[in-house]
């Protein structure tokens, strides 16, 4: 007999009863959530594009039956080992060489050195003989020794598309030198990038002798030094300005962004940080203020303490109102009808500028007008600054022909043959020279570059161009000093260096570009020549080579008067007439670094965004434009900067018209900007770059013109109707919600309460130590882990050292160089626009940028409320890495004990245990774990859902090259994060044996406080971060952490991290009309934990105008 | 109602479990002796491109191991010798022997000669020669008698188990420093001199990690 089972129909309370939602949006039950929900796994967890099951089945019975014929997993692999044939000098297999040399960017190169192993260069470290940047680095430094490896570089020289044998290539220079020897260079041009190199400007002028008919063009499409007339107008002398930040107690940047886009941007930074370093009470009253006047947001103006948003076509005015007060006199008014800022900033801000004489400083963008210029010279000149903290060196005029006078030389028809040495002129020329068909009218065009890029294509011959880290140069750095460019590896692709192209174009001897570099600088220097030059590239730099600055600088007023008498007056600037802010992308630079993957997946500081760039709009302009977000409810308390469906930023597109030329990209909605100013990015749209960089974002290129290479204004924006374009944006919410993670304080609190940051966040009720054991010395807080009220059982922290790390978010100014710098050491892949817009991004450490503008009202983060996106935001920047927590609770959830604790403190990560669950990164609190989705290593990015027998591209063998030998290199399936980088950790340790035992002291095992580094440490230009031993107390990081602003994130879920952060300090002016009495986080974290009493007290900056 | 089933089939379920027990077993057991480094790599000596006896050279000739391995107490990796330094002596000493052929060549080309490599510890594992030659491990612990070893072979399993068991106790594996490259010497505990292995120790901090930080990286 058939048993039957009655299932009892559910009752009404479980229809009916509590309803539970496991996230915000499903509580909200927005169409983003309901389309997910349809779904039955999360986007990507569960397909295998392109392969269908049964094709699938097919393979894999298919490679069994090979497997077992071949039975080729059986056979021991047989490994060789490799010496050298002859004995190379120096090198100790195994152990690292350290080379000087330096990066040549434009004007400015960044002196470097160079880790290779075995005659490969695999990281970039700062040169720290070279004062000004301490041995700090830049974001792109850091990232350039990806591009040595880049398979898509040019590997050949090519003629017609068919291969150029070197040889053949020197034979055709060779030619052009003798044909055009005779007519003394008539008709023939060369258009190159600008360069500082001192031998490249000596044969230049060698050309120039013997060719004197020669036309040489220089083009750079981003100016980043102020006009020259501006100081000759004002001093009359060709010089040009040097700050000293550190001296410098108030600052006022007009547009300038000084952190980031100055040729000397790395030591300004370092400089400026110098002055904003605070460890205590007393040093509080030394902290430097910054005034900042802008359109868009940038980094300087994240860190300003007054920011004024202000279009830049206005900004000449401010200047001029500014300049005014500051020089008591009216001579400047004629310049300032329509200027829309209210008078006391301007009144409050010349008057701490006149109380602070001799040590204020008042800077200039580049892009600005010589007007503004001029004005900032009077000023610094008016304040007594002048040789104390801004200095003026002698500006070298320059001998180029700018690339207008040479297509009006190809116009005339009398331009026979053209070099174009770097650069990419066909790509980023102003719109209105319409290079490309310029080039097609020259008969024979040679190219010298080193991708076959967008110009290459309308060129009759490219030549291959070396990496700087396989060619023999020199350079100058911003402030002038002479250093070495020296090759590190043979040129891998038998490619050209400019110098000895010349050299051949010259038809001289001596081609060789090492001996033409030795030949400048002994000739320079003097002395014993061998001796000078290996003394050179061992420094890495030629000393006292720094431009002196000039002796006594008188400003001439009424000879500045010409110049502000032909400066524009403010042009209208609205929703009709926008202004247009041209600038170099953060990372791409002007496009030359688009096929760089470190770079490319690397987050914008401001925007966070990856891969693409965007037309950044104000909130103002967006609502105008009717592509302000509704915002889901997943937002607890504010609608987000833009469309987001599942942690993808789905941005409108929109189309910009300027003087008839147009251009579409997608929107992204910018807080922080002038509301009628539009911010568009360089660098991006490359059409023949790489693998990369192709196709990555769109070109704003075609919107410029030469008259207004920076700045324009009458652009008008529409939205391309129903169209939307997925950015890969790595920061989905901008708001900390009132949360106490970044805490800050002004300085006036901090000094009447030197450890503010204890009384923030819940630590202040439920602390993570108990009383007795909160007094305990830090070492001992680390090595014993006083339980406090932990579950698990502690690690026992009995190693020799305790590894700590102390971050002064006061001084980080968000560049970025410690992400791409971390991404170099540990062999950190990088996947693609697709895996980033599935939130798989692989970085160990990253930025967080926050906004807060204390708008919002209580309501705001129950229900209804000021829910919109700030205009005006306050900015905080934290570094966010695996925190090594102490009680960590990622370590408690794996099930393989593949994530523990070692005996130093550090949470570290076994890959060969790792099993894939991902619950470690569940349940980690700083999200900062991440997973190897992929062979991202092995496959190559648009061929990673392919399985290992479906069509297999594999990551190109040039890459390999790059990787850290030091590191292990993940596979598919584990589970990796910060280590502290725990190979310069055991290597500085055994490093510290090996010498103590063969200096005799066998027992002297103790790693000295700054003898190691981590990665991110080394390449912080502002000295943010600090690493070493807490066991003693003497060390830079303990010291740190005794600081009174030392705290932990999330310090009250006792996981004890081992990172812990110094808070922010801002120091605002208290009679500016914007002042707050505290920084603006603090205000929602007011409103949001104490509704009743948020609404009295305190001062609120009044709503900031444009 | 018929049976079904036969009678014997009651006890199928028994016979089932122990057939599975004993299988189960015999694969353990086959795996814990076959599938160990101890088994797969103990022994190992493969063909080397040049016949080159190291109980001939530091053996009998008594060479030291640094003379060739000349950067084993500076880096992590005890290098091979160039070709160069092998033509050190060889230019005068056998100067037309057929076996050294291949280094002539690669001393005159500077191509390398392709040595197989016989001790090879994983990629994820990161052995460091001079922190251990340095600090009284002798070159015999993890090489063997490599000194009466005309081929070389690899005498250890060198699996992590090995490692640790020195990790855990080091005071038992420790040589006297000037002992550390003489492959006949007796550890210091095997001379009885117990209380001077503990004193190097404690003097040379002797702290072998046995964290997975020590070795993974």
């Amino acid at each position: 007999m058939k048993r039957q089972f009655a299932h009892p129909a559910p009752s009404e309370r479980e229809l009916n009863g509590p309803r539970y939602w496991r996230s915000l949006d499903e509580l909200a039950a927005t169409p983003a959530y309901r389309a997910y929900l349809e779904r039955e796994f999360p986007e990507g967890a569960a397909q295998l594009d392109g392969v269908d099951r049964r094709q699938f089945f097919k393979l894999m019975a298919a490679s069994f039956a090979l497997g077992g014929i071949g039975l080729a997993g059986c056979r021991r692999p047989e490994a060789y080992v490799l010496p050298y044939g002859r004995s190379v000098e120096d090198v100790k297999d195994g152990l690292p060489l350290y080379f000087a040399t330096a990066m040549p960017l434009r004007r400015a190169a960044i002196p470097l050195v160079a880790e290779t192993y075995q005659g490969r260069p695999t990281k970039l470290e700062g040169n720290p003989s070279y004062a000004p940047h301490g041995g700090a680095s830049s974001l792109r430094a850091q990232a350039s020794v990806l591009d040595l490896y880049d398979p898509d570089r040019a590997t050949m020289h090519l003629q017609d598309g068919a291969e150029l044998a070197p040889a053949a290539a020197s034979d055709l220079l060779d030619a052009i030198s003798r044909k055009y020897t005779a007519g003394r260079g008539a008709g023939l041009a060369l258009l190159a990038e600008a360069s500082s190199s001192p031998t490249r400007a000596a044969l230049v002028a060698r050309l120039k002798h013997k060719l004197p008919e020669v036309i040489w063009a220089e083009y750079e499409p981003v100016i980043d030094e102020p006009p020259v007339e501006a100081a000759q107008a004002v001093f009359g002398r060709d010089v040009k300005p040097v700050y000293r930040f550190a001296r410098a107690r108030r600052i006022v940047s007009l547009d300038g962004d000084f952190l980031h886009a100055e040729p000397a941007a790395l030591a300004y930074a370092r400089d400026f940080a110098q002055g904003r370093r605070v460890t205590s009470k007393d040093e509080a009253d030394r902290m430097s203020r910054l005034y900042v006047a802008e359109s868009g947001l940038t980094l300087t103006g994240a860190m300003a303490d007054h920011r004024l948003r202000i279009a830049s076509s206005h900004v000449p005015a401010l200047a001029a109102a500014l300049a005014g007060r500051i020089l008591g006199t009216d001579a400047y008014a004629a310049l300032t009808p329509g200027l829309d800022v209210k008078p006391e900033w301007i009144a409050e801000c010349a008057a701490d500028l006149l109380a602070h004489k001799g040590e204020s400083l008042v800077v200039a963008g580049a892009h600005q007008p010589a007007a503004t210029h001029a004005l900032a010279y009077l000023m610094n000149a008016a304040l007594g600054n002048i040789g104390r903290t801004i200095d003026f060196v002698a500006a070298e005029p320059s001998v180029a022909a700018t690339i207008q006078q040479l297509a009006a030389a190809i116009q005339a028809g009398s331009v026979k043959t053209l070099l174009i040495l770097g650069g990419n002129p066909v790509y980023n020329a102003p719109a209105d020279v319409d290079w490309p068909a310029l080039q097609k009218a020259v008969p024979e065009v040679i190219r010298h570059g080193y991708y076959v890029d967008e110009t290459s294509a309308v060129a009759g011959v490219h030549l291959a161009a070396t990496h700087y880290l396989e060619s023999w140069g020199d350079a100058r750095t911003a402030d002038g000093t002479i250093v070495p460019v020296q090759p590190m590896i043979l040129p891998l692709f038998d490619g050209l260096t400019d110098l000895k192209l010349l050299a051949r174009l010259i038809g001289d001897e001596v081609t060789d570009p090492y001996t033409l570099v030795f030949n400048t600088i002994t000739g320079l220097a003097g002395g014993d020549p061998e001796k000078t030059f290996r003394r050179f590239l061992h420094d890495g730099l030629l000393e006292g080579t720094a431009w002196p600055p000039v002796g006594e600088l008188q400003p001439r007023a009424e000879a500045a008067a010409a110049i502000l008498a032909r400066a524009p007056r403010i042009p209208a600037v609205g929703a009709k007439a926008l202004e247009v802010r041209f600038v170099a992308d953060y990372k791409t630079d002007d496009g030359r670094f688009a096929n760089n993957g470190w770079l490319q997946e690397c987050p914008d500081p401001i925007t966070r965004l990856t891969w693409d760039n965007a037309i950044l709009v104000s909130p103002r302009l967006a609502k105008e434009l009717g592509i302000m977000p509704p915002g889901s409810l997943l937002q607890v308390a504010r609608a987000e900067a833009a469309d987001f469906e599942l942690g993808r930023e789905q941005a409108h597109v929109g189309e910009v018209k300027l003087g008839g030329r147009t251009i579409r990209g997608p929107l992204h909605i910018q807080p922080g900007l002038s509301n009628y100013t539009i911010i568009v990015p360089l660098g991006y749209g490359r059409t023949q770059s790489g693998r990369v960089g192709t196709g990555a974002g769109f070109n704003a290129y075609a919107l410029r013109t030469g008259g207004a290479m920076h700045l324009a204004v009458g652009a008008t924006l529409e939205v391309v109707p129903g169209q939307r374009y997925a950015l890969a944006n790595t920061q989905e919410h901008w708001s900390m919600e009132g949360r106490d993670i970044i805490r800050e304080a002004n300085v006036e609190e901090f000094k009447a309460n030197p450890a503010f940051v204890t009384a923030l966040g819940l630590e202040a009720h439920s602390p993570p130590y108990d009383e007795a054991s909160a007094k305990l010395p830090l070492a001992e807080k680390a090595a014993e882990i006083p339980r406090g009220n932990s579950l698990y059982m502690t690690p026992k922290f009995d190693g020799l050292h305790q590894w700590g790390m102390s971050i002064d978010l006061n001084t980080c100014i968000g560049c970025n160089a410690c992400v791409v710098a971390c991404q170099a050491e540990n062999n950190i892949p990088i996947v693609g626009k697709d895996q980033v817009l599935r939130g798989r991004e692989m970085h160990w450490i990253r930025i967080d940028r926050y906004y807060s503008d204390a708008r919002i009202d209580a309501g705001a983060f129950g229900g209804e409320g000021n829910r919109e996106i700030p205009e005006d935001p306050q900015v905080s920047l934290e570094p966010m890495g695996c925190q090594h927590c102490e009680l960590a609770p990622c370590e408690t959830v794996c099930p393989v004990n593949a994530t523990v604790h070692d005996n130093e403190g550090l949470n570290v990560m076994t890959y060969n245990r790792c099993v894939g669950t991902r619950y470690c990164a569940n349940n980690c609190p700083y999200k900062v774990r991440r997973f190897n989705y992929f062979d991202w290593n092995k496959h190559a990015l648009d061929a990673l859902y392919q399985g290992p027998l479906g069509h297999q591209k594999d990551m190109p063998e040039l890459l390999k090259m790059v990787r850290n030998p030091e590191v292990t290199v993940r596979m598919r399936g584990v589970m990796e994060k910060c280590t502290y980088c725990v190979q310069r950790i055991e290597n500085a340790k055994i490093q510290q044996r090996v010498k103590a035992a063969q200096a005799g002291s066998p027992g002297d095992v103790i790693v000295p406080d700054g003898a190691l580094k981590t990665a991110c440490q080394q390449a912080c230009p502002v000295e943010a971060i600090i690493f070493g031993n807490l066991l003693d107390p003497a060390s830079a990081v303990s010291q740190a952490k005794a600081q009174p602003r030392d705290y932990a994130v999330l310090g009250y879920l006792n996981v004890r991290p081992r990172t812990t952060y110094l808070g922010k300090l801002r120091n605002p002016n208290p009679r500016m009309p914007d002042y707050a009495d505290l920084p603006l986080s603090r205000r929602e974290s007011i409103i949001k934990n104490h509704p009743a009493g948020a609404v009295g007290g305190g001062r609120m900056p009044e709503t900031g105008k444009i | 109602m018929s049976h079904v089933f036969p009678r014997w089939s009651n006890s199928l379920p028994l016979q089932i479990i122990l057939y599975l027990l004993v299988l189960g077993g015999t694969v353990t057991a086959g795996v814990t002796y076959y599938c160990t480094p101890k088994y797969l790599r103990v022994g190992y000596a493969p063909v080397q491109p040049v016949p080159y006896d190291h109980s001939l050279h530091a053996g009998q000739l008594g060479l030291d191991c640094r003379y060739c391995h000349s950067n084993v107490d500076q880096s992590g990796f005890a290098n091979l010798p160039t070709s160069q330094t092998c033509m050190n002596c060889h230019q005068l000493v056998k100067p037309t022997s057929p076996l050294l052929a291949v280094v002539r060549a690669s001393y005159e080309s500077g191509e390398p000669v392709p040595w197989v490599q016989v001790h090879k510890a994983p990629d994820y594992v990161y052995f460091n020669h001079a922190a251990h030659v340095d600090r009284g491990i002798g070159c015999v612990e993890c090489h063997g008698k490599i000194n009466a070893m005309p081929v070389v072979y690899h005498a250890q399993s060198l699996s992590m188990k090995f490692c640790l068991t020195c990790h855990r106790d080091p005071a038992q594996f420790l040589r006297a420093p000037a002992d550390v490259y003489n492959l006949d010497s007796p550890t210091l505990a095997a001379q009885g001199r117990a209380a001077d292995a503990a004193r190097f120790v404690h003097d040379w901090k002797i702290k072998p990690p046995e964290s997975c930080s020590g070795c993974h990286r």
